[in-house]
């Protein structure tokens, strides 16, 4: 089936954002920010009992959502502007519409607005330039 | 200037950190190792990607890893600590080739611009852009990543 302009990608949820993930998250990254694993340390902005999921995991739910649509080697761009945190047992979902359709070093690609949202409000949003595979 | 600006421009004055613009990284190499995608893989609650693809949000910590600085080290250059004491503002990644695992990148970042700036609620924070290339042994550039933080003051 041809993609087109307007397209709807398929949506990917993650149902339960899990703070254990965010442990070893922190632990790859070497990331020594307390609000992603210390929940006492949260009280003080807000978020007390709770912890904040890393940027790039909140991004990835939008990296899986392409690559489950277009494939593993589809991403050729990612744009993105952060909204407010998700924290943990949070539900989000990736979201993206094929906005407009080129043909660049020899492939087609689709420039897409993507969000990522928690109850209907957007936590991430932006622009995906996805390699669109031979159809 | 208000007496809650005249205590910031005190404690991290504005000429310092306009002065990080053009700041270069070390510099270094980075591999990215198959328990490491992994991993990594498995916290984005992603299936494995075939033949030995990184995830798209290696994007994140390997150019900075690879660039010779860490997230604790960048905190330190942009004099922040603690909780709150950070956000994220956005990304702008850009991939020119699938990244691999086993595959030794070369890795080169600076500190692209800095920008003092206030919340409507009179809030003052940094605006700290650093940027990072990947490049392949055979010298073609994989990955070039801009990312863009919120040091708050």
């Amino acid at each position: 089936m041809t993609i087109h302009e307007g397209a709807q990608i398929p949506k990917w949820a993650m149902e339960r954002v899990d703070a254990q993930r965010m442990k070893t998250m922190a632990a790859i990254l070497r990331d020594p920010y307390p609000v992603h694993w210390d929940r006492d340390a949260n009280e003080a902005i807000g978020y007390g009992g709770q912890v904040i999921n890393q940027g790039p995991l909140n991004l990835s739910y939008i990296a899986n959502m392409l690559m489950a649509w277009q494939g593993p080697h589809c991403i050729r761009r990612l744009q993105v502007a952060f909204g407010r945190p998700v924290l943990d047992d949070d539900n989000v979902v990736a979201t993206g519409i094929v906005d407009s359709i080129d043909e660049v070093d020899g492939e087609r690609r689709a420039t897409c607005t993507i969000t990522l949202q928690r109850d209907g409000e957007d936590v991430v949003t932006g622009t995906a330039v996805v390699a669109l595979s031979d159809e | 200037m208000s007496p809650v600006e005249t205590d910031v421009e005190d404690a991290v004055p504005e000429a310092d950190m306009l002065a990080l613009i053009g700041h270069e990284f070390p510099g270094g190499s980075r591999r990215i190792e198959h328990w490491e995608n992994w991993l990594l893989t498995d916290c984005t609650g992603f299936d494995q990607l075939p033949d030995g693809t990184v995830h798209p949000i290696a994007l994140f910590h390997v150019p900075i890893q690879g660039s010779g600085m860490t997230i604790a080290a960048l905190f330190a250059l942009g004099r922040v600590e603690g909780a709150g004491s950070v956000g994220l503002d956005g990304y702008d990644w850009e991939y020119f080739k699938p990244l691999r695992e086993d595959v030794d990148y070369r890795v080169d970042g600076r500190v692209v611009d800095v920008e003092r700036c206030s919340t409507d609620a009179g809030r003052i924070y940094d605006r700290f852009v650093f940027s990072i290339d990947l490049t392949e042994p055979d010298g073609n550039i994989a990955a070039r990543v801009t990312n863009f933080w919120r040091l708050r003051r």
